[in-house]
């Protein structure tokens, strides 16, 4: 990996691997590095969220939106329309 | 009746749980949502809700319960969906309760004159979110697909057809470059480097 990316790999050990007490604090100059980086963490977890909100809503609508609903009635329609079929051809003598 | 008859310490493990979050998100989720939201719309309806206050309550407690799991930070002593009502419960009564002390009238009231904004609004050119939007798909998926959905990236990798481990490392870190330069380029005050 380039230096850059190098760079940013170290930064996100620190802010985001686990706390270890042997670890140097960061040097102030990359106080703006690292706040920048945390600034980009909380946008994607906000970004996350919302994506998840999304799809979750997309699940209700396909398991109780009104298309799921009329999935349903056509279902039932079909069951019944071959319950009475199957009647039907027994009734017959 | 004993505490340890009504609060087992025993965990019970959800098997493969965080794991089926992880392969197949969209299928596990549908699969806990038809077990457990009639329960949560059947208690919502008797406590003097809608059905879209049923909706809202269980996305909130779905996308905590989602981040926990896969986090590693939700030791279940239930299983998932008995886990999932008890949350809702809880969200649904705090909600009665704030509805209580801020009237709805009230509410409309302030939604007709608008709060003033809040201090990181007022401070950033751009509201956050639109800094992941400015990011192509691709590395808004693969981004979130790693910080927030937290999937291994070896999944990353072959969902997105690259050949290593390695490649799909070096690709994330150079999205994550391009989000945090837009931050950056939105606080001034930050030197570039």
């Amino acid at each position: 990996m380039r230096p850059e990316l190098e760079h940013l790999r170290r930064l996100e050990q620190h802010l985001l691997g686990a706390p270890d007490p042997a670890r140097p604090l960061l040097p102030p100059a990359l106080a703006a590095d690292a706040e920048a980086q945390r600034r980009a963490y909380g946008a994607l977890h906000l970004a996350g969220q919302r994506q998840l909100r999304r799809e979750l809503a997309a699940i209700h609508q396909a398991l109780y939106g009104p298309r799921a609903g009329r999935w349903a009635w056509t279902a039932a329609a079909d069951g019944l329309r071959l319950v009475f079929a199957r009647w039907g051809r027994r009734a017959r003598p | 009746m004993t505490s340890s008859e009504v609060l087992p310490t025993a965990p019970v493990v959800a098997p493969g749980l965080r794991e089926s979050l992880l392969a197949d998100r969209t299928r596990a989720l549908t699969r806990l949502y038809q077990r457990t939201f009639p329960a949560v719309r059947r208690h919502v309806l008797r406590r003097g809700g809608t059905d879209q206050d049923a909706q809202d309550v269980f996305h909130d407690a779905l996308v905590v319960f989602y981040e926990k799991v896969v986090g590693e930070t939700l030791a279940l002593t239930a299983a998932p969906g008995t886990y999932l009502v008890a949350v809702c419960r809880h969200l649904w009564l705090r909600e009665l309760d704030r509805r209580a002390r801020h009237p709805r009238a009230d509410l409309a009231a302030a939604a007709d004159c608008p709060a003033e904004p809040a201090a990181e609004e007022a401070t950033e050119p751009l509201p956050v979110l639109a800094y992941v939007e400015q990011l192509g798909e691709k590395c808004r998926n693969i981004l979130l697909a790693f910080y927030y959905f937290r999937q291994p990236l070896a999944q990353i990798a072959a969902t997105h057809a690259y050949r290593s481990v390695r490649s799909a490392t070096v690709q994330k870190f150079k999205c994550l470059e391009r989000l945090r330069n837009a931050v950056r380029a939105a606080s001034p005050t930050a030197s570039p480097r």
